[in-house]
């Protein structure tokens, strides 16, 4: 059974259809690239898997269990992280505080207990501190801990989205466009960071990405989409060579497909 | 602790004020202060930290100081019971206005908030024959508070009232602090900054918004049941439209999301028309312009603009 298992997946927008039939599964452990041209319906088919988007027809299982229809709060709570295409941090908390806010509707001690009580929900809140600045040092980012994220580089204030992220060990981890805005050293860091967080963390990877280096170095299977419909899904050297992706890329012709915008 | 230290100051330093045997005026003004105070905090809650504009905390208030009223004078129950119930009703009616903020945003849960202040205004005025219409309803005084018999202490004097009324402030201010550093605090600012994220890392935005409503509405309840005792009596006047925009522009001025600034906020809109009383006519003129400068100049009001000045 597949991890994640998406099944005849639709989505319109008015006449538009944004995502169209697409079958998508995911196995425990996988790095999944998710490409295709601007507008491909890309960025549509992650907001459906993340609950952020509604479904307008088919599937979406995870785990075996249907989570077609629910919100993306319970979504998230089942082990699905995501990133989004555009850095979407909490500006008015601090680093720290961003990337402890997932740990906390997680908590076995209530909201109440964290404003009046002792105890349990402080421990518990010392706990959420402790693993956060532990993440942060990892990625170099302790000194940060008390800021504001608008202090950040883009480069860092991405990384923090990552640590959001990771941070309640989910069992999928859904990357929109984590190199856009990268410098070119902080790519081959992020390529690494990937890597490392499912060898030694076990977590499964959907990666939506433009640039094509990070895909082509990572993924272990490349799904394909163009104008909302599944064109290639394969391992990376047949799917990059497949004419049907480099007509989608290119508009026709022999060469390697390249990543636009 | 560090932030939390100036505020036990000047609440030691206000307790102090009596023994210093000042006119009853001044005591009076401080108890509107501290009425207010316990307003803007609360309104702070959902407003400066969850993001969420209500126009409808003078309702809650309201609703507070008539459940005092009403208890009263059907049941003779006296303050100390009251007060409770005061906060339990309006955190309810809280609850009520909370559940259509969960499918409005912006303009639109503005609108209903102010549609929520109008009705319970017009109910406080019309339906006569439960609230007493435009007269109101008579309270008496605190009276003593006894325990098995024997008596604590009596409030009936201004003097007394006043302690009363800065031992609730004090409460409330407390409440609206740890709430609003802790967990649930977070998770308002966040909902603040960015509903859609706060959903997609597993934050329920529709409990923790519900939780803001009432915490803020029980609040302006705790308020409502005082100044019904204060005034010994309750009429419709004191919990219109006016007094939610009033407590609205404390927020603002004093600085949304940080409690204190909100605090500071009702110091000066409730003292400010004292001082300037020559300029009376000009009051909600003053208080427009006040507002608009605010808005423009200062969007995070005057305790924003410290903290901006601090970092």
């Amino acid at each position: 059974m597949a991890l994640l298992e998406c099944v005849q997946l639709s989505r319109n927008f008015g006449g538009l259809v944004a995502v169209d039939k697409v079958d998508l599964a995911v196995e425990a452990g996988e790095i999944v690239g998710l490409i295709g041209p601007n507008g491909s319906g890309k960025s549509t088919l992650v907001n459906l898997i993340t609950g952020v988007v509604p479904v307008t027809g088919g599937r979406i299982r995870f785990e075996g269990h249907d989570i077609t229809a629910l919100p993306s709060w319970r979504i998230a709570r089942l082990g699905i992280a995501r990133t989004f295409q555009l850095l979407r941090l909490f500006k008015s908390l601090s680093v720290l505080e961003n990337v402890t806010l997932p740990l906390q509707p997680r908590m076995a001690s209530g909201q109440a207990a964290s404003a009046f009580g002792r105890g349990r929900a402080a421990e518990e809140d010392r706990a959420a501190v402790a693993k956060g600045r532990e993440l942060l040092a990892f990625f170099g980012l302790v000194e940060f801990a008390e800021r504001p994220p608008t202090a950040l580089s883009i480069g860092q204030q991405r990384l923090v989205e990552l640590v959001r992220a990771i941070i309640v060990g989910p069992k999928l981890f859904v990357l929109d466009e984590p190199a856009a805005g990268l410098s070119p050293p902080n790519v081959e860091r992020l390529i690494d960071l990937v890597r490392r967080m499912r060898d030694e963390q076990g977590i499964t990877i959907l990666l939506v990405e433009h640039v094509m280096k990070v895909v082509r170095e990572l993924c272990d299977r490349i799904v394909v989409l163009d104008y909302g419909v599944k064109i290639a899904d394969g391992d990376p050297q047949a799917v990059t060579n497949d004419p049907r992706v480099v007509e989608a890329y290119l508009g026709g012709g022999r060469e390697q497909p390249h990543a636009r915008g | 602790m560090r932030r939390i230290t100036p505020a036990l100051l000047a609440l030691a330093a206000l307790a102090l004020v009596p023994l210093a045997s000042p006119s009853g005026y001044l005591l009076h003004m401080l108890i509107v202060v501290f009425l207010y105070v316990i307003l803007a905090a609360g309104l702070d809650l959902v407003m400066g930290y969850c993001g969420q504009y209500s126009f409808a905390q003078g309702a809650f208030y309201g609703i507070g100081a008539y459940t005092a009223a009403i208890l009263h004078r059907d049941l003779g129950l006296d303050f100390w019971q009251t007060l409770p119930l005061g906060v339990l009703s309006a955190g309810a009616f809280g609850l009520l206005l909370g559940i259509p903020s969960l499918r409005l945003s912006g303009h639109f849960l503005s609108i209903t908030t102010i549609a929520f202040q109008t009705i319970i205004y017009l109910l406080l005025t019309q339906w006569t024959s439960f609230t007493g219409g435009q007269y109101g309803l008579p309270v008496p005084k605190v009276g003593t508070l006894s325990l098995f018999g024997h008596e604590l202490f009596r409030i009936e004097k201004v003097r007394e009232f006043y302690f009363l009324a800065l031992a609730v402030m004090a409460v409330a201010l407390l409440v609206a602090w740890r709430l609003a550093t802790s967990r649930i605090g977070r998770e308002w600012r966040a909902i603040h900054d960015d509903e859609l994220v706060a959903r997609a890392i597993g934050i329920s935005v529709t409990r923790d918004k519900l939780v803001a409503f009432v915490a803020s509405a029980a609040l302006a309840g705790a308020a409502g049941v005082l100044v019904a005792y204060y005034l010994e009596g309750v009429s419709p006047t004191d919990f219109s439209i006016w007094t939610s925009a009033t407590v609205v522009a404390m927020v603002i001025v004093g600085g949304r999301g940080t409690i204190f600034g909100p605090a500071a906020g009702a110091i000066v809109f409730t003292l400010m028309p004292e001082v300037l009383r020559a300029t009376a006519d000009y009051k909600l003129i003053i208080f427009g312009v006040l507002m608009i400068v605010m808005v423009i100049f200062m969007p995070m009001g005057a305790a924003g603009l410290l903290r901006r000045e601090r970092s």
